[in-house]
């Protein structure tokens, strides 16, 4: 993994044993740390490496007051300062010791009071020319802020931080984490040297930055080791003479790291690590990072520049966030505002969440999402199948009473979830009503992370004796382990605009529910007038043209042989057309009648309707010479005389349409699954398969009437029959091949007239 | 003989060309009859309620008529204890299941749907008349 500068520690996943950080004791040896007794500033222990950096045994130092190291000078200087509130004022002092002679050494002192009310003073050795003068560092950091100001986005923003750290510490890389809500984090930045292995885009488990870690960077802004393979020195006396308990360090600078520690960044090929903790909120929201392959000392003062460059910059970087959210609510807030009114102008909202630009997806920042309305789902981007999200739905209603539930790890709560979790690990969903909902999908994020290099490449698990430690890649397995059925988190702002969304189509649809009673009733008014209109029209219109048919046969009955042949063909054409009108004006009240409300559902007998048919065709039949046969007939839930319409239409069409041959029927039945597939099959002279849907049109013809006779209804009438039956009508056919009609039945009869809010009974009615 | 009686036919109907057509109908039968027309259906209630009306032997009604309808006319004379016993053929465009259902709930002795054709309604005016007027045996007429 790739979070090298963290004290790693996985208490639940493996048997790494670490001491408590305040219990560590070891000192980094390139300095000195002396603990005092604050009053008199007493010696109680000391770091064992003073021979090699002052010239004097630890023990020569007990019990010796800072007097006999220091000039009085200096230690005026201390008192001084520690008398101040706050240690800033002294921190660091450039403090000198006489060697031997005229050899001096030169340090930088920090004072620090641990938690037991010890005084620390820790010494590094100063060097003066890495000392960088107060106004290039001005400049740098001016320079920095110029260029931050510049720029608008929070990527860039980052990358000139990490730019701008490397160009004053000149560390071989630099990186810049971020922390989510979750404690998982993300290279988000990063600059190096070619050589080394880069981890932007990285992410990195929680689990890398235990807690007592989290808190060191909390009170501990700036962490060096400068030599990762040096050999701690410990502290002389080992425990305080005082507490007789290891003295607490963790707010040291010297303090050695975890071991585990150490051998990570060995594993990673680093010597030197600086870390810069970016705090907002008094959480830490982030790190930077710095490595180097060589071992690398970085001065106190330098340090002092990055941890303030780190501030300065950081402050900004705050900003920066809040702008993003705020512009991230605009952005939502856009995104709703946009949604609702394409959802109010479209013909349904479901149309207008998913067809409109933005769409349901940007909302909530979802890579699929589902809308189930009216027993029907619409679904955009990567969903679940059809099937899933029903029993989603339903596990939904079950357990989700609030107007918003949301997950990022849909399988821990929901198991079957797991099938899916590729796509949705993550749910977001908003209940319109008990069956009606609208649900986000975010995919698992292990699919989002980028893993660079190859992941089986070196580092595992490591033991040595009794010590185990975790390497980086291995990590980043337990880490997978650790988020695997998790998405990213949704946010408030997400979820409080889908929340509004939620209201919005509450609103739409209650509305919409209304205008539809209301086109309802007039759609039951105008029906009820058309059905008056079809009858009057059945009745009045035909009277006319009776007397038009009667009276212009009367005159040729009766003035047959005053008549040329002229007007005997005249007389001809005018009873043809009429006959004509009367033939269309029937098909025209029969189409009328036929619709959903009139319909009789009933248990019939479609043997009895086809016989109805037949016997209504005797006469066409008996004078083609036709043969139908048929399958046995079953029991349908149907309205058995419009079956019978439909059986006589399809007949009569198929002797209409007959070859030279007599013409030779047979009408089918099969179960299938929930429905009944009907056939009527004919040797006629069959249909260009390019008419095969236009013939089911009203008034649509493929003849002339001269070659056949008929209004063009007939078969449109079937259509509707059909349709209303909610079933499907089709031909195959090929020209000069005959034809077979194909319909089907809905074995529950009417599953639908349920939901329409019908109440006929078609059970089979008594008496 | 009362059979000998010369036969009246009651016609309610509001068509001219329908009256003049059936007629021509009966004229082109053997027997010899009288036909009364009323336009509508109120004509028809006060012609057949007056006390010297004569008694027709046979009502052709059609049902869609002004100011009453066929379907009141029909259902008035059923209940009218004298008129009742008189054949009443409902004679009509409408070939509306309704319609037939509805007259004969009413009583009525037959409904017959006007033929689009010229022979066919000369034909159905023969049956009538063969049927009603000389097959059928009807109470006597006062």
């Amino acid at each position: 993994m790739t979070n090298p500068n963290l004290e790693a520690q996985h208490i639940n996943l493996t048997s790494l044993k670490q001491p408590a950080i305040h219990s560590l004791t070891g000192v980094q040896p390139h300095g000195v740390l002396l603990i005092l007794e604050e009053a008199t500033l007493t010696i109680l222990q000391a770091s064992t490496n003073t021979s090699a950096l002052l010239q004097r045994s630890p023990a020569s130092l007990l019990g010796q007051t800072l007097d006999e190291i220091f000039d009085s000078f200096q230690v005026d200087r201390f008192r001084a300062g520690l008398a101040e509130e706050n240690l800033d004022f002294i921190n660091p002092s450039r403090v000198w010791i006489r060697r031997k002679g005229d050899d001096y050494a030169v340090f930088d002192a920090v004072f620090h009071r641990n938690g037991d009310g010890f005084l620390i003073l820790e010494l590094e050795p100063a060097f003066t020319q890495q000392n960088i003068p107060f106004l290039s560092f001005y400049h740098l950091a001016k320079a920095s802020i110029t260029q931050l100001e510049a720029t608008s986005n929070l990527q860039d923003f980052c990358k000139i931080i990490v730019q701008e750290v490397r160009n004053v510490t000149d560390f071989d890389r630099v990186m810049l984490y971020k922390f989510d809500a979750d404690g998982h984090g993300e290279v988000v930045a990063e600059e190096k040297v070619d050589e080394m292995e880069s981890y932007l885009g990285l992410h990195f488990p929680e689990s890398d930055i235990p807690v007592p870690a989290r808190k060191m960077f909390l009170s501990n802004w700036i962490r060096i080791i400068p030599d990762a393979s040096a050999e701690p020195a410990s502290l002389y006396p080992v425990h305080n003479p005082v507490t007789q308990q290891p003295t607490d360090l963790t707010l040291s600078i010297l303090r050695s790291p975890y071991h585990c520690h150490t051998e990570y960044l060995h594993h990673m090929g680093v010597s030197a690590s600086l870390t810069i903790s970016l705090m907002k909120d008094d959480k830490l929201w982030g790190l930077i990072a710095c490595h180097h392959r060589s071992p690398k000392y970085v001065s106190y003062e330098l340090r002092k520049a990055c941890e303030f460059l780190g501030r300065v910059i950081f402050a900004e970087i705050s900003t920066r966030e809040e702008t993003a959210d705020y512009h991230y609510r605009m952005h939502l807030a856009r995104v709703q505002s946009a949604l609702i009114e394409s959802m109010s102008e479209a013909e349904s909202f479901v149309d207008g969440l998913m067809q409109s630009e933005p769409n349901l997806l940007d909302l909530a920042n979802a890579k699929g999402a589902a809308i189930c309305f009216g027993g029907r789902w619409t679904t955009i981007g990567q969903t679940p199948s059809e099937e899933e999200l029903n029993y989603l739905v339903q596990w939904l209603a079950k357990t989700v009473d609030e107007e918003v539930f949301y997950t990022s790890s849909l399988p821990l709560v929901y198991a079957d979830a797991e099938r899916f979790k590729h796509v949705a690990s993550g749910l977001l969903a908003i209940p319109i009503s008990k069956r009606s909902y609208v649900l986000w999908f975010r995919p698992e994020v292990i699919q989002t992370v980028n893993w660079g290099g190859d992941p089986n490449h070196a580092y595992e698990l490591q033991e040595s004796g009794n010590r185990q430690w975790l390497c980086p890649r291995k990590s980043f397995e337990l880490w997978k382990e650790t988020v695997s059925l998790n998405s990213l988190p949704w946010k408030p702002v997400e979820v409080q605009a889908t929340l509004e969304l939620r209201k919005a189509i509450v609103n739409i649809v209650l509305r919409q529910a209304e205008e539809l009673a209301l086109l309802a009733q007039d759609l039951e008014r105008s029906n009820a007038e058309l059905k008056k209109f079809a009858y009057v029209a059945s009745h009045d219109l035909q009277e006319p043209l009776n007397q038009v048919a009667n009276y212009v046969q009367l005159l040729e009955m009766r003035y047959h042989d005053q008549l040329d042949q002229d007007a005997t063909e005249f007389i001809d054409f005018a009873v043809e057309g009429v006959s004509l009108m009367q033939t269309l004006i029937d098909d025209v009240l029969i189409y009328s009648k036929v619709d959903l409300k009139g319909i009789e559902w009933q248990l019939t007998n479609s043997e009895t309707a086809l016989n109805h048919a037949l016997g209504n065709l005797r006469g066409r039949i008996a004078e083609t010479e036709a043969q139908v046969t048929y399958d046995p007939m079953p029991q349908i839930v149907a309205d058995g005389t419009q079956l019978m319409q439909l059986f006589q239409n399809l007949i009569a069409n198929a002797i209409k349409f007959r070859s030279s041959t007599p013409p030779e029927i047979h009408v089918g039945v099969e179960r299938q699954e929930d429905t009944w597939l009907f056939s009527v099959q004919d040797n006629g002279i069959g249909i260009d398969p390019k008419f095969s849907d236009r013939i089911f049109v009203i008034f649509q013809r493929l003849h002339t009437r001269d070659e056949y006779p008929g209004s063009g209804m007939g078969l449109a009438i079937c259509k509707k029959i059909v349709e209303c039956h909610r079933g499907t009508i089709w031909v195959e056919s090929e020209l000069g091949q005959g034809a077979t009609f194909y319909f089907t039945i809905p074995v529950g009869g009417r599953d639908y007239s349920h939901a329409i809010g019908q109440k006929k009974n078609y059970l089979p009615r008594r008496g | 003989m009362r059979s000998d009686r010369r036969k009246t036919i009651f016609l309610v109907e509001d068509n001219r060309g329908d009256i003049r057509l059936i007629q021509e109908a009966f004229k082109s039968t053997a027997i010899d009859c009288d036909i009364v027309v009323a336009r509508d259906g109120v004509e028809a209630m006060e012609y057949l309620q007056q006390d010297q009306a004569i008694r027709p032997d046979l009502i052709l009604l059609d049902l869609n008529l002004p100011r009453k309808d066929g379907r009141e006319v029909l259902a008035e004379i059923k209940a009218d204890m004298v008129l009742k016993h008189i054949p009443v053929v409902v004679l009509t465009t409408s070939r509306n299941e309704e319609d037939i259902t509805k007259s004969y709930d009413l009583h009525v002795n037959c409904y017959i749907a006007k033929s689009r054709n010229l022979n066919q309604l000369f034909k159905i005016i023969r049956g009538i008349e063969e049927f009603w007027l000389e097959t059928a045996t009807l109470p006597i007429p006062f």
